[in-house]
């Protein structure tokens, strides 16, 4: 996924998505049990409205504050012996990687779930310079033995059913697996538990970084992210720079809601707290941190149409909810992030042309915004972007021109009733048993699957006058 | 207000509408000339064509004491967008303000305004209740349609599995993806007929439109109604 | 190459032209961690109790494997049967100074071969050492600084005598803890974290914080839960009675 437009146009990718039998039947099951498992969690907490609300004003008040926050958190990582890196774009932050790999004789990483290195395809870069990346969350293990992305932002190989995952092991170590989730989970402890012992460097995100203490912090459930930050020499954390916040008390906030709207869980297995690297007396640790702070994008927000995208947890809550993803999956969307907030993501690093067709992937339920732990406004995003594809004129002549006459008739009640009448005279020859089934040009796009109810004989408009007797 | 939806294709659910309401003792006017809220210009991103079409509607309802939408998206549109399209104009913006606060969807109007929850109505048969995304989540109704359908006599309410989830409408969306749109739908279309019921109700035009659509087009005995015609089944067609 | 000022500089000029979308606060945090974490301890020092049944439920909800011991000379005697039971013989424990126990002198004359973490300033060879023990061990034995009864949690600090793998690698995961450790609610979790950052002469002895909560788990195959994905597959607590 480089910058190049992708070859595949989107509504041809939605296609393939809703034609893929085992993709739908992953779907449907994933985001289901992903649904009940965050209402259940929120319903027996009541406290959790009043938290969500001061999650998001955290987030507002901490972008209000970014440099002196980001400031403090170098400093401290610093001070405890750990290196700031500040990676102005995705290019830079796999350039900083690479000339560490090379200094220090890196020939193998373990790498802990991280979208932000999804995020710069940084993989693709270390394999390329010689290093091997492997990915260690069984998620992440599944799609990289498959040579796929991540289909979701928090449990990337969702998308494939139990069957597909047993034959790519079986394909890719050699053996003969069965269809069993504990067996295939077996099989990947023992494939991995060597690597971790073995590696010479370890990659993370952040899912926060606490500026008061510059602590690193990884919500994780396996236990990869823990050894990935114990056993190798050296700890690489590469984090969007939004994800600092000011103190520990912010943290607990966050903590109390983010895996309840993730997975349903209270707190995921493992949060660890990293504050540099090991200390003297540690018999583990890495001898050497380095945080990569990485803009990418997103400064350019922080006075700009997205900046409320910036608040995002990354939990994956809103795409569990959004028709659209139930129906598509993530990799229709095409790009690193999916769903809702991905398409929002996407425009904010890849630029609004990237969206023209995404900005209305989207029927603008809301239903994204309402399990949005940080109450991210996503449909009011959506519109904005539109309006922006409006502005810079991205938009389809023919498109164009069909709003600028329905703009129209709805200025003018004397246009309106005109279309009502030739609507009336032109769907005749379509009408069979009082409905319309079957429609050209455009309007096929609708009757193709459903039918549509004619142009009323008289509209109500044309009624009143018999109705406005007493 | 009756929406462009409801003038022209629906107009059985204005005409039942407009009975239901003087059967309740409501003095009923129609500001001739209405055409659109604008909400398929607004989400499309055309903002600047959506505020003048808001600012006429505005003014057509500058006299109205209440005004009363039986679609949520349009009632959602005039209350939420309305103030914010027209927030510039220095004429039209307390005027916005004011729309917004006296505009309610139907159900709303009944139960919130006219204190009614009991509706005497003929009808008879078991409905399910279908969720509009913008009457739910836009202006934070789930009760009130139930309520009301619960005191039709006649009238036995299941629940609809999945109902606030989204028919796939969403405007230009159910064009511009139709065939997300469709299966969407067809998830939906296939909850309504796990209920058994013989009727669908819903409280926008165009989730109906979607969904009646899709329910004559697979032959579904399943009718698709306005809780207008299940308040007043004889307004006749 | 970007520096911070560069990139800070970049920051700088994009705040300067909006005030945010709306007025917002950072939580209130304590004026005085160290007093806040004086009040911790008193709350705790009388509602022990209720957090204690509070933690072992949410414990067991997580799967977790509770344990109860009137005094700390119980402790070898359960982790003996939780060894048998999983005829394990292999143990890996922190070192007695950061456990309160010497599970060596106990256990490992029981035919039971046990690992202490070393406390002294560990060269590469001892560091291999270590690991190569902590990677065959089957039953890691560690303390728990925190005892968090909202969710269940235990909270571990790594240091010196206290490595991060005793409670990562082995199979099974055994906690001891007391009265002393409970918490109610993260909230009072934050007071401590405040508390133990702002004062240095309390310490963290290492660079590590783990929070576990129930076993090592994972969901991405078709959401169907298994545990014991990298980390370990039980998690057990004992309670010692005796203050």
């Amino acid at each position: 996924m480089s910058d190049a437009p992708l070859k595949t146009p989107f509504p041809q990718r939605a296609h393939a998505a809703l034609g893929d039998a085992h993709l739908q039947e992953a779907l449907t099951i994933a985001t289901t049990k992903f649904i009940g498992l965050r209402k259940e969690s929120f319903a027996g907490f009541p406290a959790g409205e009043a938290l969500r609300d001061r999650a998001r004003a955290i987030k507002e008040a901490t972008l209000q504050k970014l440099d002196a926050h980001l400031e403090r958190l170098a400093d401290n990582v610093e001070r405890l012996g750990g290196h700031v890196h500040w990676a102005a774009t995705g290019d830079e932050a796999r350039d900083i990687i690479l000339r560490l790999c090379r200094d220090k004789g890196v020939r193998m990483a373990v790498k802990s779930k991280s979208m932000a290195t999804e995020e710069i395809e940084l993989n693709e870069a270390l394999e390329a310079a010689g290093v091997k990346p492997v990915e260690t969350d069984l998620g992440e293990y599944i799609i990289q033995l498959a040579h796929e992305k991540p289909s979701h932002i928090i449990a990337p190989a969702i998308h494939k059913t139990k069957g597909q995952v047993a034959d790519l092991f079986s394909k890719e170590l050699g053996g003969r697996f069965e269809a069993d989730p504990e067996v295939l989970t077996a099989v990947a402890r023992k494939e991995l538990r060597q690597k971790f012992l073995e590696a010479d460097m370890g990659i993370t995100g952040a899912n926060f970084a606490v500026a008061e203490t510059g602590t690193i912090v990884l919500v994780t459930n396996e236990g990869n992210g823990r050894m990935v930050t114990s056993l190798p020499r050296i700890h690489v954390a590469v984090m969007g720079m939004e994800k600092v916040i000011p103190t520990m008390t912010d943290l607990m906030v966050f903590l109390s809601i983010l895996a309840r709207s993730a997975t349903g869980q209270k707190l995921s297995s493992y949060t660890t707290l990293v504050r540099g690297p090991r200390q003297p007396g540690e018999v583990e640790g890495p001898e050497e941190l380095h945080l990569i702070l990485m803009d990418n994008g997103r400064t350019r927000q922080i006075a700009g149409t997205l900046r409320e995208a910036l608040y995002c947890l990354r939990c994956g809550a809103c795409l569990n909810v959004c028709p659209v993803y139930r129906q598509i999956g993530g990799h229709a969307y095409g790009y690193t992030y999916p769903g809702p907030i991905g398409i929002l993501l996407t425009a904010m690093l890849k630029g609004t042309h990237a969206v023209k067709d995404l900005a209305h992937a989207s029927s603008l339920c809301g239903a994204c915004k309402d399990v949005c732990p940080v109450r991210i406004d996503i449909p009011r995003m959506l519109v904005e972007l539109r309006e922006h594809v409006d502005r810079e004129r991205i938009a389809p002549l023919g498109e164009r021109m069909v709003f600028g006459l329905a703009r129209r008739a709805m200025a003018s009640p004397g246009l309106f009733r005109l279309g009502a009448r030739l609507g009336r005279l032109a769907q005749r020859p379509f009408v069979r048993n009082g409905r319309l089934t079957s429609l050209p040009l455009f309007f096929g796009q609708w009757t193709r699957t459903r039918d549509l109810p004619p142009v009323a004989a008289r509209t109500f408009s044309e009624r009143w006058k018999d109705l406005d007797r007493p | 207000m009756i929406t462009c939806l409801g003038d022209l294709l629906f107009p059985e659910v204005g005409v039942a509408m407009v009975k239901l309401l003087r059967r309740l003792g409501v003095t009923l006017d129609f500001p001739e000339g209405q055409t659109c809220c604008g909400m398929p210009l607004f989400n499309s991103g055309y903002h600047h064509d959506a505020a003048l079409v808001a600012a006429r509607t505005v003014r057509l309802f500058e006299r109205s004491e209440h005004v009363i939408v039986p679609s949520g998206s349009c009632a959602w549109m005039v209350k939420t967008e309305y103030p914010g399209l027209l927030e510039d104009d220095p004429a039209l913006r307390a005027p916005a303000e004011a729309l917004a606060r006296k505009t309610y969807e139907l159900s709303q109007f009944l139960v919130d305004v006219l204190g009614v929850t009991t509706v005497d109505s003929p009808f008879k048969g078991r409905v399910t209740y279908h969720d509009s995304c913008h009457l739910l989540r836009g202006l934070g109704e789930s009760q009130n349609p139930r309520k009301l359908l619960r005191a039709v006599k006649g009238c036995e309410l299941v629940e609809l599995p999945g109902s606030d989830e989204c028919c796939g409408f969403g405007g230009s969306f159910s064009v511009r993806l139709p065939e997300v749109s469709t299966a969407v739908l067809d998830k939906k279309l296939g909850n309504v007929e796990s209920t058994g019921a013989d009727c669908l109700v819903a409280c926008d035009a165009g989730c109906l439109m979607q969904m009646g659509g899709g329910l004559s087009r697979r032959g579904s005995r399943v009718r698709a109604l306005h809780l207008a015609q299940v308040l007043e089944p004889e307004a006749g067609a | 190459m970007t520096t911070r000022a560069d990139f800070l500089g970049g920051i700088r000029r994009e705040m300067a032209k909006t005030r945010g979308l709306f007025e917002a606060r950072t939580a209130a945090r304590p004026s005085d961690a160290g007093e806040a974490f004086e009040v911790v301890k008193r709350q705790m020092a009388e509602r022990w109790p209720q957090a204690l049944t509070r933690f072992q439920e949410e414990f067991e909800r997580i799967a977790g494997v509770f344990h109860r011991v009137r005094r700390l000379d119980g402790v070898p005697g359960v982790i003996r049967r939780i060894a048998d039971e999983r005829e394990a013989r292999r143990i890996l424990s922190w070192h007695p100074g950061a456990l309160g126990l010497d599970l060596r002198e106990s256990l490992g004359r029981q035919g039971l071969s046990v690992t202490l973490a070393p406390d002294d300033d560990p060269d590469a060879e001892a560091r291999r050492l270590h690991r190569d023990e902590a990677a065959r061990a089957e039953i890691g034995v560690t303390g728990v600084d925190w005892a968090l009864a909202e969710t269940g949690t235990l909270v571990l600090v790594s240091g010196r005598g206290r490595p991060r793998s005793t409670s990562l690698l082995p199979a099974t995961h055994v906690a001891v803890f007391d009265r002393g450790r409970l918490l109610e609610s993260l909230e009072q979790v934050g007071a401590m974290l405040e508390a133990l950052h702002a004062d240095p002469s309390r310490s963290m002895s290492g660079a590590v914080i783990n929070f576990i909560t129930g076993p090592s788990r994972t969901a991405d195959i078709e959401l169907t839960l298994t545990r014991g994905v990298h980390g370990p597959k039980e998690v057990h607590a004992i309670f010692v009675e005796a203050p």
